[in-house]
């Protein structure tokens, strides 16, 4: 043999996990209540994909990329708000832009766009109030294909079949006030485009209209909810109902401290930061089983023993085994931290606390519960006497 | 029991070898791909978007304004078939909820005009009381116009991304209202949005049928001024199956060629057409699959209406042309040429012939694609350019390669060479089965997908973890090698199941709700999970029982 294998953590370990209980009762409240305070207080730092707006990833064509210029020169576009952060190098960046109104102010930039791309003698003019109507003008007479295509220059993709047949030098496109909302994001695409292309490379570009970011943003919930529900209602046919609602408090205290870190660190919170608490709800219930298998075993085998000593007792003996998992997980999703570039970046670091944290609850949160839901071994006492009187 | 028939082991080294040859062609250089056969060689994982660069978009219809416009022709005809039968009203107004109502000037009327009403469309449906009739279509007609309306749109995108000469282009409906349309590879999405609302050309012409009989067959050398000749669809198709190379070449000619072109350098069936445009497919109002009544045989047909300006130059181009053939042509192909039976005037027609149903709902379909039935709004719009994509690539591969090192060192550290080795060894064919699987379901991998196989390489050695620690527990309580191994197994395998299913549980609701690169983390992580079901519970026991039987250990180096 080359090495001999090791024991990360001694066998027969007595820890009295249970009698720390009510301290980290104590803790978890307090980092859950504080999760909860820092969304309502700070908010989430919501990414596109749940508010809608734009997402432009761009690269200085030269040198690295200047920030506070960049800022300035966004800033002062008239799109609202602007965020920008580097994005994996020196020379890259994020540019967010908040969701757009369909306002007439977005009708201007695509004025100023038209005019840009396409020559002086453009116009883009609002329709009548309360619609969502634009009217585009041009130097010279058009056909429908003429129009579609002059059109798209700002990204509005109009039916031909509704343009103009004959020559004409002005169009009215019929939008709603919604439909021209979605539109305006594309004109913001451009204007930001127009005013960064000479120095900057667009490398990749996003854009959510407002109706899907609210969509997403009701699914995401609903997925969450769904997942919680799924696994608390297997848990209780697999084990009894308290191992249910003992896994959902602690998934649910995965889930709120989870959030509480993307609120702490300032992290997007998009598709992936979703994915992330979905997948960590289900890497806490795998801890959380595999303690409770052995709780369960254990009831059986010392019924004699009182409750906080049976969970003491498992927790102990499956110490070693949930360490050395954390431990596999906590390195693979290290090397996405470190190694997974940009866009996985909220993604992993959320992980990794969720590795943490739900190894923690599985532990003290999961096995606590059983202790004030009154799981107890007379249960287990009942059953087996029932099984053998029907034997 | 520990021990495994013998038949056991051999399938399961038949379905992990399997699950290698499936895994290969990934890793396969494509120098090695060109020997192998096709259907081998692109039983590859699909790289997504994210990784290789494209554009993303989600459409959503306006099916409003379809209705809107739909229920203003409605309101026309009711109001010329009420005139016509006599019924005095007041008004016929379309209402913004896409109802027409009638007012009559009469109540006593109300059943003729209710009659009128049935006239116009048998769909329609009449509500109200009294003088006020209220019209609408009837909820059926409502879901297959949507159906029909999406189904459509797809078809005219699809010919219209063709024409950008991009390859394998994803279009598919999502929920109602909405379609996704993914196209790899493309830098600059300018073009593909003016073309997204382009209307096809469609157009109906006569067959010039002197030139078609005279040359028996084989192409005309000289083509009257008036006449050109066009490929017919099933020509292309069969030229598609038959020659995909010159097929190819066509697609790809800059500048494109043109349809007589195309009949002379290739050779596909093509006929002899008259320049002049009989009707436009843009009135052109509607085209659907349907059947023959029963006293004629209940035949596939295909039924088709046009506006008032295309229903009159139709009535007159047939009368004079019966018994000739009418070609349609759409997009420089031509996509049927029944003859005219007698002359179609009322502004609609059907075309007869020996068509199946299937065929005939494809060639209504095909009629309706002049023209993009809704307005198509980008609601949600991607685009990765192919240097960030291979960045992610980069970074992907990094932190997989990374991570699958780092918890393999840790199983070796901790459960020593051996069973460390069976961990890493359980591990590696987890992972050769997710790949498998991809490869086999045509799943994208995406980045977050890559991420959920690094999370799988985490996970999955947690199987062999609790067996191993329940062994040394089993060691520790006294028991012998054998007796402590098959315990060890057999106790952690409710474990291991458990914890399973649950985090599938996770995974699987993760896939319904999820979109894009998020499916493709939900994809790889539950295939991840599944896959390791197999290794945990299967796999793992052929290998401690082989080795079992193998080396007969008295003490067991854990």
């Amino acid at each position: 043999m080359l090495w001999k294998p090791h024991h990360i953590v001694p066998a027969h370990t007595k820890i009295n996990f249970m009698g720390h209980r009510l301290w980290a009762l104590g803790l978890s409240t307090l980092v859950n209540v504080l999760s909860l305070a820092g969304v309502f207080v700070f908010g989430l730092n919501f990414g596109i994909d749940f508010e809608g707006g734009i997402a432009i990833q761009v690269r200085a064509k030269q040198g690295t990329i200047q920030l506070d210029e960049l800022r300035n020169t966004t800033g002062a576009l008239g799109i609202g708000e602007v965020s920008l952060q580097e994005f994996g190098d020196k020379s890259s960046a994020l540019i967010r832009v908040q969701r757009q109104q369909g306002n007439a102010e977005c009708v201007a930039h695509a004025d100023a766009v038209m005019k840009r791309r396409v020559g002086n003698g453009w116009s883009v003019k609002p329709g009548a109030e309360g619609t969502g109507d634009v009217v585009f003008s041009a130097p010279s007479q058009l056909d429908a294909g003429g129009w579609r295509d002059a059109v798209s220059r700002v990204g509005l993709t109009v039916l031909e079949r509704e343009l103009p047949r004959a020559n004409t030098n002005t169009v009215k496109i019929d939008m709603t006030p919604e439909q021209r909302a979605e539109w305006c994001q594309q004109v913001a695409i451009k204007v930001v485009d127009d005013a960064i292309s000479n120095q900057y490379d667009v490398r990749g570009t996003e854009s959510v209209g407002p109706k899907v970011g609210a969509e997403l943003m009701h699914s995401g919930i609903i997925a969450v909810l769904a997942t919680l529900a799924a696994i608390a209602i297997y848990m209780w046919f697999r084990f009894e109902w308290q191992f249910g609602i003992g896994a959902l408090i602690s998934m649910l205290h995965d889930v709120i401290s989870t959030i509480g870190i993307f609120v702490l660190l300032r992290l997007d919170f998009s598709l992936t930061a979703l994915a992330a608490v979905l997948t960590i709800a289900g890497y806490s219930i795998n801890d959380t089983v595999v303690v409770f298998d052995r709780v369960r075993e254990n009831m059986r085998r010392y019924k004699k023993l009182g409750l906080v000593d049976v969970l003491n007792l498992s927790i102990n003996e499956t110490l070693s085994r949930t360490v050395m998992t954390s431990i596999t997980v906590f390195v693979a999703v290290l090397a996405l931290v470190i190694f997974g570039g940009p866009v996985l970046y909220s993604f992993s670091v959320a992980m990794l606390w969720g590795v943490i944290v739900g190894t923690y609850s599985s532990i003290w949160i999961a096995c606590a519960g059983l202790v004030y839901m009154k799981l107890r071994p007379e249960q287990f006492r009942r059953e087996e006497e029932g099984a053998k009187a029907k034997a | 029991m520990l021990h495994l028939p013998r038949w056991q082991t051999i399938a399961i080294i038949i379905f992990t070898a399997l699950a290698g040859f499936f895994a290969l062609p990934n890793i396969l250089p494509d120098s090695v791909d060109d020997l192998l056969p096709k259907w081998y060689a692109q039983n590859r994982i699909n790289l997504g978007l994210d990784l290789r660069g494209g554009a993303h978009f989600l459409l959503e219809a306006d099916l409003r304004g379809v209705l809107n416009e739909r229920m203003t022709n409605v309101s026309d005809s009711v109001r010329s078939e009420l005139r016509k039968k006599q019924v005095a009203f007041k008004e016929v107004a379309v209402e913004p909820n896409g109802h027409v109502t009638v007012e009559l000037r009469d109540e006593a009327q109300r059943p003729a005009a209710i009659e009128a009403i049935r006239a116009v469309d048998p769909s329609l449906v009449a509500a109200g009381s009294g003088a006020k009739v209220d019209v609408a279509f009837s909820d059926q007609e409502l879901t297959r116009k949507r159906k029909e309306v999406i189904d459509q749109s797809i078809e005219i995108l699809r010919r219209r991304v063709d024409e950008t000469g991009t390859i394998e282009p994803t279009i598919v409906r999502e929920g109602d209202d909405r379609i996704l349309l993914q196209v790899p590879g493309i830098k600059d999405t300018t073009e593909l949005k003016s073309k997204i609302n382009q209307t096809a050309k469609l157009t109906f012409h006569l067959v010039n049928e002197d030139l078609a009989t005279s040359s028996g067959g084989a192409l005309p050398a000289v083509l009257p001024p008036t006449t050109s000749l066009v490929p017919t669809r099933e020509g292309m198709q069969a030229l598609k199956a038959g020659n995909p190379k010159a097929f190819d070449e066509i697609q790809s000619a800059n500048p494109r060629l043109s349809p007589e072109q195309i009949c002379r350098r290739y050779h596909p069936p093509c006929l002899p057409i008259f320049k002049r445009v009989i009707v436009g497919g843009e009135d052109l109002d509607d085209a659907k699959a349907t059947f023959e009544s029963q006293q004629n045989g209940g035949r596939p047909i295909i039924s088709f209406t046009f506006n008032a300006a295309g229903g009159r130059s139709f009535c007159a181009a047939t009368r004079q042309n019966i018994g000739k053939r009418l070609a349609i042509q759409l997009d420089n192909e031509i996509i049927s040429a029944p003859v005219v039976q007698s002359a179609i005037c009322g502004g609609s027609g059907i075309i007869t012939g020996a068509f199946t149903p299937q065929q005939t709902q494809e060639q209504a379909l095909l009629l309706r694609s002049g023209a993009l039935p809704a307005t198509l709004t980008i609601i949600e719009e991607r685009t990765v350019g192919a240097d960030l994509g291979a960045d992610a690539i980069h970074a992907g591969t990094v932190a997989a390669v990374v991570g699958t090192v780092l918890v393999m060192f840790f199983m070796f550290g901790t459960y020593g060479p051996l069973f460390g080795g069976f961990a890493n060894l359980a591990m590696g064919v987890n992972l050769l089965l997710v790949l498998a699987g991809m490869s086999v379901l045509g799943a994208s991998l995406t980045l977050p997908g890559i991420a959920g196989l690094v999370l799988t390489v985490g996970m999955s050695v947690d199987s062999n973890v609790l067996i191993y620690e329940r062994v040394r527990e089993e060691k520790a309580n006294g028991r012998s090698a054998l007796g402590a191994l098959t315990a060890g197994y057999e106790r952690a395998l409710a474990a291991v199941i458990d914890s399973n299913l649950t985090a599938l549980i996770a995974g699987v609701l993760l896939f319904g709700f999820g979109s894009g690169p998020i499916r493709g983390f939900a994809t790889s992580l539950s295939l991840g999970l599944l896959t390791h079901l197999f290794t945990a519970t299967i796999f793992t026991r052929m290998l401690l029982a082989t080795w079992m039987r193998w080396r007969r250990p008295t003490e067991l180096t854990l």
